[in-house]
């Protein structure tokens, strides 16, 4: 039987949905803020020892030899794990492209400062630091691989050896005739930019309990784990146990956004386990651990780029080159955010040829992991920045240019270059409508007045467009086949008519339990309160994949409505039954079953439910004692990419236009944000609230990147950022308040019109704040091409210029 | 065996005596000796302000307080906010869930019980005295719009229910 699921809230068995696009409460919050939420540190288990960590101080080195007698012997040590431990009983981790993963702890040599070398389990965290002071270790120093081009240099030191190279990919992508239009462009803008790391950096870090069962030969991992099931996977291959064998329980989390990590922390503490006979073992990241060399660290790039651009102001091309700086080993899949872009790569503009060279490096740095927005914000910043260096060559209105480029709302589903379909979209809409909230006029008028004044005030006006639930097809070409995502839930009524969902996937912060609870109580018309979301373990759950990619809110409601539709067909069937009617002539509406034909015949939700559960013997043949269903949804239509990888996949298609007003300290090379304003269009908006919170989130974070935050690392790669005194997260004071308004083209293609609204902000602030500074300058003649655009490189820029003047 | 210290600590109002080594946090104690897992751990180098409680009414780090300097101190956490006897939010946490001013909720605490200190020592704070208050805790979900907003309806609700 195909399942049909609403596309529309107003298609719901609901005359008057009360929850479903409104800014609810959600059903998280009550326990966040009493502080009773099991973040995984706040569980402790029977016997359990806690894991500490002896990382590597070196980038590049060989292990000659490793000395653990007296952390052995020390008080309350319980057990040691070394490389030769990992290496007779585990597997590096898989990575893509395939082969360059390393150990979860370093077997033979190090690859980069803060790899683990030996780690401890004792009856406190403060012995097993105790204890790691007493462990000796002899390193032979080696030349570390500072950077790309010392990684690509003829007679580099290699980081893999048996590899033979610090390459691990490089592929050059053709969209269209890109020459062609290269060659016919009236103006090439072209340019060189640097995006330095940033990262994830939830508040709080990774943390695990790992149980390794001798008996059974199984592992349980209680941890704040963004995807579940993937890391049960992932466990199975490192450490060689069925997966049927591993139970991946996880907890609430304080954050993710990509960089939690998990993989190293949890196969330690499972190997740490197995060696203490099976006592379970606690490790919990500490903040230095995860700045040094934690699954925080993101797109390291260096780019070169260009448009193709008429007289007239339309771009008809847009060429890319990355080398993207992966660190030591791709164990973190730093290395698909670099074809995440293929998803939008021409942004909101009907560029009809596209070119991508990516070449993917391995130094001496830390391997990087995703972070929020995986991959566009970098993209984005390079293709807005070209659009804005265009319009001022041209002497347009950098508004203007966009506008006369942008994909009309005509021409949707729209097929991009680079292959994905956009659903839908009302651009300059949006455009329109965040110009007037701006007062864009008045902007551009006081920013006229503080020219005058000889201030540096810079306006950014940055559009993007957010790929939204992803599919693992957009990553084929860097490795990792398949398509499809699927996400499973379980909905089930209880002899009282409340409903529980259960889930793969536990809380990180996006509210996903709500969205869930607003369609279940909608959907059979019940009160919220009503609703319970339950988290299920990995062994027994449904397949899921959890929170990535924008993607939860569009498929946790797919899944939802899915399991109620399939309920709903059985709660009629019975309630047919019982009411002595066809088969066909009871339908659910407003929260009740009812006659079609004689709507005062009706049953509630608890009379069906509980008659299915405690009265078999009323029953119609063949149906179970079960008023349960299971729905495991999947983004639709999509498919496998081509040689040039291009496929439909990410499912929606969001957009906005963030305005900014900006002006630079010319003492201080500080950026001030005077003024921010937000239009977007992500659909239907399940929880406007949700959907805000996410907005502002990721401006936040995009100010971090656009401004402040930086891993810096000298030129013998090491980090020179430990601390949250060195790596800067914005705070209230940086963070400006902004003004929001939305524009609502629904989803023709996902459950109730949602699209994926996670990551659009991170899009898009860097590039705004980026752009604006760049307006700024304009008349200094100067261009600032590299984040953070910090005070002091601010300021270095504005010196030289004060010294050439 | 490293030695240890006897200290009387005071605690949401229950009296909790304890030997412990000089070296343990405050922050290690209270969440691992006395299980109040509310007061939550981000950085353990003073920065990010999740572990923000207040000591004799006074905000502090617990992660930069070792417990002995608490000896013989009045220290409330995050468990001390909900009504005693009802188990109703305190109205500073029924604003931040109103308002929703939490997205995974890790850094609430903290900023909780800075928003408990700024509204005791001013009731009607501009949103620069908040934005100075709360210039301490670090949020990385929510971007702290809608956290000062929840703090301004916090200190509404909180001033129209005060007693005249």
């Amino acid at each position: 039987m195909a399942i049909e699921i609403p596309t529309l809230p107003e298609q719901m068995p609901n005359d008057a949905p009360r929850y479903v696009g409104k800014a609810v409460n959600r059903v998280e919050d009550p326990a966040l803020v009493s502080g009773t939420v099991q973040f995984i540190d706040n569980l402790s288990l029977p016997g359990m020892l806690h894991c500490a960590i002896l990382r590597s101080p070196h980038p590049h080195a060989r292990i000659l030899s490793i000395n653990v007698v007296a952390a052995r012997a020390a008080e309350g040590v319980a057990a040691v794990l070394t490389g030769e431990d990992v290496r007779r009983w585990t597997n590096p981790c898989f990575t893509a492209p395939e082969g360059w993963g390393n150990y979860c702890m370093a077997v033979d040599k190090v690859r980069f400062v803060g790899e683990p070398v030996v780690a401890i389990a004792a009856s406190s965290r403060y012995l097993a630091e105790d204890a790691l002071e007493l462990v000796e270790i002899e390193y032979e120093l080696l030349a570390p691989v500072a950077t790309p081009e010392q990684a690509m240099a003829h007679g580099a030191p290699v980081i893999f050896e048996e590899r033979g190279t610090n390459v691990m990919l490089s592929r050059t992508y053709t969209w269209g005739e890109v020459d062609r239009v290269f060659a016919e462009a009236d103006r090439v803008v072209s340019r060189r930019f640097r995006w330095n790391r940033v990262g994830a950096n939830p508040t709080e870090t990774f943390g695990c309990i790992c149980q390794w069962d001798l008996a059974d030969n199984s592992l349980t991992c209680h941890g704040s784990y963004q995807t579940p099931r993937f890391m049960a996977i992932g466990r199975a291959a490192s450490l060689n146990l069925p997966a049927n064998r591993i139970r991946i329980v996880t907890h609430p989390q304080g954050g993710g956004f990509g960089g939690k990590g998990g993989p190293r922390g949890t196969d330690i503490a499972a190997l740490l386990s197995r060696k203490a006979q099976g006592r379970p073992v606690k490790y919990i990241e500490d903040r230095m651990e995860y700045l040094l060399a934690g699954g925080g660290q993101s797109w390291d790039r260096h780019y070169d780029a260009a448009l193709a651009v008429k007289a007239d102001g339309s771009v008809t091309g847009f060429r890319v080159r990355l080398v993207d700086d992966q660190g030591a080993g791709a164990e973190g899949y730093g290395t698909i955010s670099a074809a995440k872009p293929l998803a939008a790569f021409t942004g909101n503009y009907r560029i009809e040829a596209a070119g991508y060279d990516l070449t993917l490096v391995a130094t001496s740095r830390a391997p990087t992991y995703p972070y929020r927005g995986y991959g566009p914000p970098p993209h984005n910043l390079v293709l807005e920045s070209l659009m804005d260096c265009t319009a001022r060559e041209l002497g347009i209105d950098p508004a203007e240019l966009r506008r006369r480029n942008y994909i009309r709302p005509e021409q949707f589903p729209y097929t991009v270059p680079s292959g994905n379909e956009y659903d839908s979209g009302d651009y300059e809409a949006v455009l329109d409508r965040v110009l007037e909230l701006a007062d864009y006029k008045a902007l551009r008028a006081r920013q006229a007045d503080a020219r005058a004044q000889g201030r540096l005030v810079g306006i950014g006006v940055v559009n993007t467009v957010e790929p939204g639930v992803f599919d693992w097809n957009a990553y084929a070409t860097v490795g990792v086949p398949g398509v499809g995502v699927p996400e499973g839930v379980k909905v089930a009524v209880d002899l009282f008519g409340n409903v529980t969902v259960a889930v793969g996937f536990n809380l990180q912060g996006q509210g996903q339990f709500t969205v869930a609870a607003q369609v279940a109580a909608d959907y059979f018309g019940i009160e919220m309160a009503q609703v319970r979301i339950a988290n299920t373990p990995s062994d027994v759950a449904l397949p899921h994949f959890g929170q990535g990619g924008s993607r939860l809110g569009v498929a946790v409601t797919g899944a939802t409505l899915g399991a109620c539709e399939k309920l709903r067909a059985t709660l009629c069937k019975v309630a047919a039954h019982v009411m002595q009617a066809p088969e066909d002539a009871v339908a659910l509406r407003n929260g009740r079953l009812h006659r079609i034909d004689a709507p005062e015949h009706s049953m509630s939700l608890a009379e069906i439910a509980g008659l299915m559960l405690s009265r078999t013997d009323l029953l119609p043949a063949g149906v179970e004692p079960c008023p349960e269903a299971t729905y495991v949804w999947v983004s639709p239509n999509r498919n496998a990419p081509d040689d040039q990888g291009r496929c439909r996949s990410y499912l929606t298609a969001a957009n906005a236009t963030h305005i900014a007003l900006i002006e630079i300290d010319r003492d201080t090379g500080r950026t001030h944000i005077l003024d921010y304003a937000i239009v977007d269009d992500c659909g239907t908006r399940l929880n406007p609230a949700n959907v805000e919170g996410q907005l502002q989130g990721g401006v936040a974070q995009g100010v971090g990147a656009a401004l402040y935050e930086e891993y810096v690392y000298d030129a013998d790669c090491q980090p020179l950022v430990s601390t949250f005194v060195d790596y800067l997260i914005p705070t209230i004071h940086e963070v400006p308040m902004t003004r929001k308004d939305h524009i609502v083209t629904p989803s023709p293609v996902t459950p109730l019109g949602a699209k994926g609204c996670g990551e659009g902000a991170i899009h898009t602030t860097p590039a705004t704040l980026l752009c604006a500074i760049n307006d700024a300058l304009a008349p200094l003649g100067k261009e600032l091409l590299e984040t953070p655009a910090s005070p002091h490189r601010l300021w270095k820029l504005l010196r030289e210029h004060d010294t050439a003047a | 065996m490293a030695s240890t210290q006897r200290i009387e600590v005071r605690v949401n109002e229950t009296t909790y005596v304890r030997e412990v080594e000089p070296r343990l946090t405050l922050a290690d104690f209270l969440r691992h000796e006395l299980h109040l897992g509310g007061t939550h751990v981000g950085c353990e180098h003073g920065i990010c302000g999740a572990c923000t409680v207040l000591i004799d009414g006074h905000s502090a780090r617990a992660c930069l307080t070792l417990a002995v300097q608490a000896n013989g101190s009045e220290v409330s956490t995050v468990e001390s906010l909900r009504d005693r006897d009802t188990g109703a939010l305190h109205p500073i946490q029924q604003a931040f869930v109103d308002g929703h001013g939490l997205q995974c909720g890790f850094c609430t605490p903290g900023f909780m019980m800075t928003t408990l200190e700024l509204l005791r020592d001013i009731p009607e704070p501009s949103d620069e005295q908040i934005k100075e208050a709360l210039g301490g805790n670090l949020c990385r979900c929510t971007g702290y719009q809608s956290i000062l907003e929840s703090v301004r309806l916090a200190a509404q609700r909180m001033k129209s229910n005060a007693p005249a």
